[in-house]
């Protein structure tokens, strides 16, 4: 598991609940840092930050996006871009999930759990399709 | 002649008695002398009193000489035959003597009564020299030519224009009525004055008898049988009427007579023609002079309805016995501009008269028709059946209109670029000529002339008008562009030129869409409906080197065109943006401390599992430090609002800028990022300055989070500060990402942002350096930028030294 985010508080909390439920939480303060991560440790699932200095989100999906390597591992975004727009363009990258700040960093562990159990049977194209209400916020704006 | 007569009989009978009385005398006459004064007695008589005095003379000298002188003496029987020879001879000498002295009388007789015809004659001839009517010619022929015709009466009638009738012009020494129902007549009527012209022969009847015969048709004549001569008007051969002379008593006309009255007629006719041409050059000169006086007057003023109303004084009384001037209105009534007439009384009443018959635009004849038409009534001759048309039922009307005895009327429409705009009238009475087909010209040329100005004069009040509202149109912040009906642009303001970028001149009578960049757009979203409006919509207009531009238009129809008012609303859209973006940017700025706060909550709040202590408490220092951070974009927020309206209130406070700085410096050092390195420099003796120090540490603390913020790979920042005139200054540097040299001025604007790219995905509000730069003016003091993109940024504050 991988959280990329240059907020060290949101960070602390992902690392926090995650370990509770049992995951290896690694962690990226930039978007350049997350690439070099994803790369090096495949990790089983991103959280990923949108604004990031250096390498933002966005780019960090596409540049993993088109690499045969990084190409499976799923993406969820955790941001405070509360725009259609934003999620669209997300929807787009293949991204999994799109979850909005504020969160609740407690029932995060099942939601990843979830994705990650999905994807390891196969079922992300699934997902992608369904987009559970829990991984898409429908109240955006414009 | 009669003294003369009587002298001769008195000489018939004395002088033969004188001479006989003689031969008492001792000394007696010898037979020879006595002989010779009895022919002198005879021619004496004869001299005097003609034949018959001079044969009764013949007789008494005969006998005197037989009986007293003729041996024997004292008897009739002469002595001898020789005796009896001599007394015959003498006898006939006498009566030679007689008859030659009778001749030569009647001679002079002859001579005395031709020198009275010539005479009379020639006074005709003098009258008629003088005449300049056809009134004054019939009375010169009549009044002087009726002893030299030896007529009681005389009338002369004139073929009229239409060739085919007769009028009779003047008349003197009939009874009155005798033409009444004969003032004109056909030509072809069988009259002896149509007969007279229409055969160029003379008519003499010597008696009633003759003329009843010659013309069963006319009636009988009325009085004692009378003689009657019509002689035919013959000018340069052709017959232009007759004149007709009355006699008081049965005539026998002889050759002579026959002449004369030819000679009277020819000389009338030559007379008449003169008036003719003398009256035709006079009206002529009258409608010249009227004309030019008419133009001068339409030209004299731009005050139309005035001069129409002059005009129409100036046309009475010697074109017009009325005339009006009626003006069409915008919604088709009509409106009785003037009226003249030679008396105000008259014209008052005609006042009264129109108020109380308003025009009908729809009426079929007169003034309204003229208008609706675009053409001219000519009515030469008003019928009284045309007056029972006009009045249309209405008695009491119909009689005013009978009691002004109209006779003719010119109706002219005053037409200009196609359009009625109003009638001018000219009437005449019983007392003025009929119009002629050169009085409408007249009047059509006139009503053209008058049209003109009255257009002129609407023209100019519209260009006037136009013009107030174009000067006011030059001071408006909006454009406003008046199309005509094919898009073709009227007129357009300066505000419009600016807003969408032409030349004023290049686009005028041009069409908007081919002139005018971006007017496609305009006519498709903003075009109105004929006679309706549409509008306002907000469009963006892309301008030369893609600056665009945003403009609110909206298009008003107005049937002759269109007229489209723009406002450019760049300026209130992008503010718009910006607090659109702003709101986006709040929202984000706001979620990531509130997802910090509420997410420790959450975890701190779980109950399945139990954090230890390390955790904890950094769960709660996080709580603590981003709640302080959303309190901080709060209190931002709040400060904006509280500057834009004016009632963020400054402390003006003495305080030692070093201590300032240095505090600053000491908060940031307690959470820097690594990488980052803080160093202050500061002059010892910077002297106090004056302002609000709080809001001051604000400023500075600010300046120093962004040097950090946009120093993402680390580097240093440092703070400097040192004086500079009566200013202290205040450095913030720092070695970061920089700004580009265009974006200087725009960073201190409210909401604004740099792009994304240039930002590499930091966070702000957009607000810290416009509080910053509204803080330090509110000081009096200056804020200013130094940087450029991969060198780092230099903020420079400027604070006022305390006084």
């Amino acid at each position: 598991m991988l959280v990329a985010d240059d907020e060290p508080p949101i960070r602390l909390l992902c690392q926090v609940n995650l370990a509770i439920a049992g995951m290896d939480v690694l962690q990226a303060a930039d978007g350049a840092e997350a690439l070099v991560v994803a790369r090096a440790e495949k990790p089983d699932l991103i959280l990923l930050d949108l604004m990031m200095p250096n390498v933002d989100g966005w780019t960090v999906a596409e540049e993993l996006g088109a690499d045969e390597g990084t190409r499976d591992i799923p993406i969820v975004f955790l941001t405070a871009r509360a725009t259609t727009n934003d999620r669209r363009r997300a929807e787009k990258l293949g991204a999994l999930g799109y979850v909005l700040k504020p969160f609740d960093p407690v029932r995060l562990a099942p939601l990843v759990a979830e994705v990650v159990a999905r994807c390891a049977r196969g079922e992300a194209e699934n997902l992608r399709r369904e987009r559970p209400p829990a991984l898409w916020p429908a109240d955006l704006e414009e | 002649m009669r003294s003369s007569t009587a002298l001769g009989w008195a000489a018939a009978f004395l002088a033969p008695a004188l001479i006989s009385s003689l031969d008492a005398l001792s000394n007696r006459p010898s037979y020879q002398l006595a002989g010779f004064l009895y022919l002198l007695a005879v021619s004496l008589a004869a001299y005097l009193g003609g034949f018959a005095a001079g044969l009764v003379a013949t007789l008494l000298a005969t006998f005197g000489l037989d009986f007293l002188y003729t041996p024997p003496r004292h008897d009739f029987i002469p002595a001898n035959s020789d005796q009896a020879a001599g007394v015959a001879l003498f006898f006939i000498v006498a009566i030679l003597i007689s008859q030659l002295f009778e001749r030569r009388r009647q001679v002079q007789r002859e001579a005395e009564a031709a020198s009275a015809r010539a005479n009379r004659l020639q006074a005709v001839t003098a009258r008629l020299a003088e005449a300049v009517t056809p009134q004054q010619v019939l009375d010169a022929i009549v009044t002087e030519g009726v002893e030299a015709a030896e007529a009681r009466a005389g009338a002369i009638g004139l073929i009229m224009p239409d060739g085919e009738t007769i009028e009779i012009v003047a008349q003197r020494g009939y009874e009155r009525n005798l033409f009444v129902g004969w003032e004109t007549f056909p030509l072809n009527r069988e009259t002896p004055m149509g007969t007279a012209i229409l055969d160029d022969t003379p008519f003499f009847f010597s008696t009633s008898a003759e003329r009843n015969a010659a013309f069963p048709g006319m009636g009988g004549v009325s009085g004692p049988s009378h003689a009657l001569a019509i002689l035919p008007l013959v000018v340069e051969g052709r017959a232009i009427g007759a004149v007709a002379f009355t006699f008081p008593t049965e005539i026998e006309f002889e050759p002579e007579r026959r002449a004369l009255k030819a000679t009277l007629a020819q000389q009338a006719a030559q007379a008449i023609d003169r008036v003719r041409l003398y009256e035709a050059e006079r009206a002529l000169r009258q409608r010249m002079t009227f004309l030019a006086d008419a133009s001068e007057l339409l030209g004299s003023s731009l005050d139309y309805e005035t001069t129409l109303g002059q005009l129409a004084r100036l046309a009475v009384p010697d074109m017009a016995t009325w005339c009006s001037v009626d003006m069409a209105g915008p919604d088709g009534s009509i409106q009785r501009l003037a009226v003249a007439h030679e008396d105000p009384e008259r014209v008052a009443w005609a006042e009264r008269l129109g108020e109380e018959y308003p025009p009908d635009p729809d009426q079929p004849m007169g003034v309204p028709n003229v208008i609706r038409t675009k053409t001219a009534e000519f009515v030469p001759d008003i019928t009284d059946e045309l007056l029972v048309e006009a009045a249309q039922g209405d008695e009491r009307l119909l009689e005013i209109v009978r009691e002004l005895g109209l006779r003719s009327a010119i109706t002219v429409p005053l037409v200009a670029r196609g359009r009625a705009l109003g009638a001018l009238s000219l009437i005449r009475d019983d007392s003025a000529p009929r119009y002629t087909e050169l009085d409408l010209d007249l009047a059509s040329e006139l009503a053209r002339r008058a049209a003109s100005a009255v257009d002129n004069a609407i023209l100019y009040r519209e260009a006037e008008r136009r013009g107030d509202a174009s000067r006011a149109l030059a001071h408006v912040d909006d454009g406003v562009v008046l199309l005509d009906q094919e898009g073709a642009v009227v007129s357009l303001n300066p505000a419009a030129a600016r807003i969408l970028d032409v030349d004023e001149a290049g686009v005028l009578g041009e069409t908007a869409v081919g002139s005018i960049g971006g007017w496609s757009e305009i006519e498709e979203n903003a075009r109105p409906e004929r006679g309706g409006t549409r509008g306002p919509v907000t469009l963006p207009l892309v301008r030369g080197q893609g600056n665009e531009r945003w403009v609110s238009v909206s298009g008003v129809d107005f049937g002759d065109g269109a007229v489209y008012a723009l406002r450019d609303v760049t300026e209130e859209r992008l503010l718009e943006r910006a607090r659109s973006d702003f709101v986006a940017t709040a929202s984000h700025e706001l979620r990531t401390p509130l997802a910090a706060v509420l997410g420790a909550v959450k975890t701190l709040r779980r109950g399945d599992v139990s954090l230890d202590s390390d955790q904890r408490e950094m769960l709660m220092d996080m709580i603590d430090s981003e709640a302080e951070r959303l309190s901080g974009i709060v209190s931002q927020i709040l400060l904006t609002g509280q500057l834009d309206a004016g009632r963020l209130p400054l402390e003006h406070e003495r305080f030692d800028p070093v201590a300032l700085t240095q505090s600053v410096v000491d908060s940031a050092e307690l959470h820097l990022p690594n990488g980052i390195e803080l160093r202050m420099q500061a002059e010892v003796d910077v002297p106090p300055v004056a302002g609000d120090e709080n809001q001051l540490r604000q400023v500075i603390s600010n300046l120093v989070d962004n040097a950090i913020k946009y120093s993402p790979q680390g580097g240093d920042v440092e703070l400097r500060l040192n004086r500079s005139g009566q200013f202290a200054r205040i450095e913030v540097a720092d070695s970061g990402l920089g700004i580009p040299r265009d974006e200087h001025d725009r960073i201190f604007e409210k909401f604004y942002r740099l792009d994304p790219a240039l930002t590499r995905g930091v966070n702000g509000t957009g607000l810290g350096l416009y509080i910053s730069k509204e803080l330090v003016e509110r000081m009096n003091g200056r804020i200013s930028v130094d940087s450029e993109p991969g060198r780092g940024s230099t903020f420079v504050v400027e604070v006022p030294l305390a006084v």
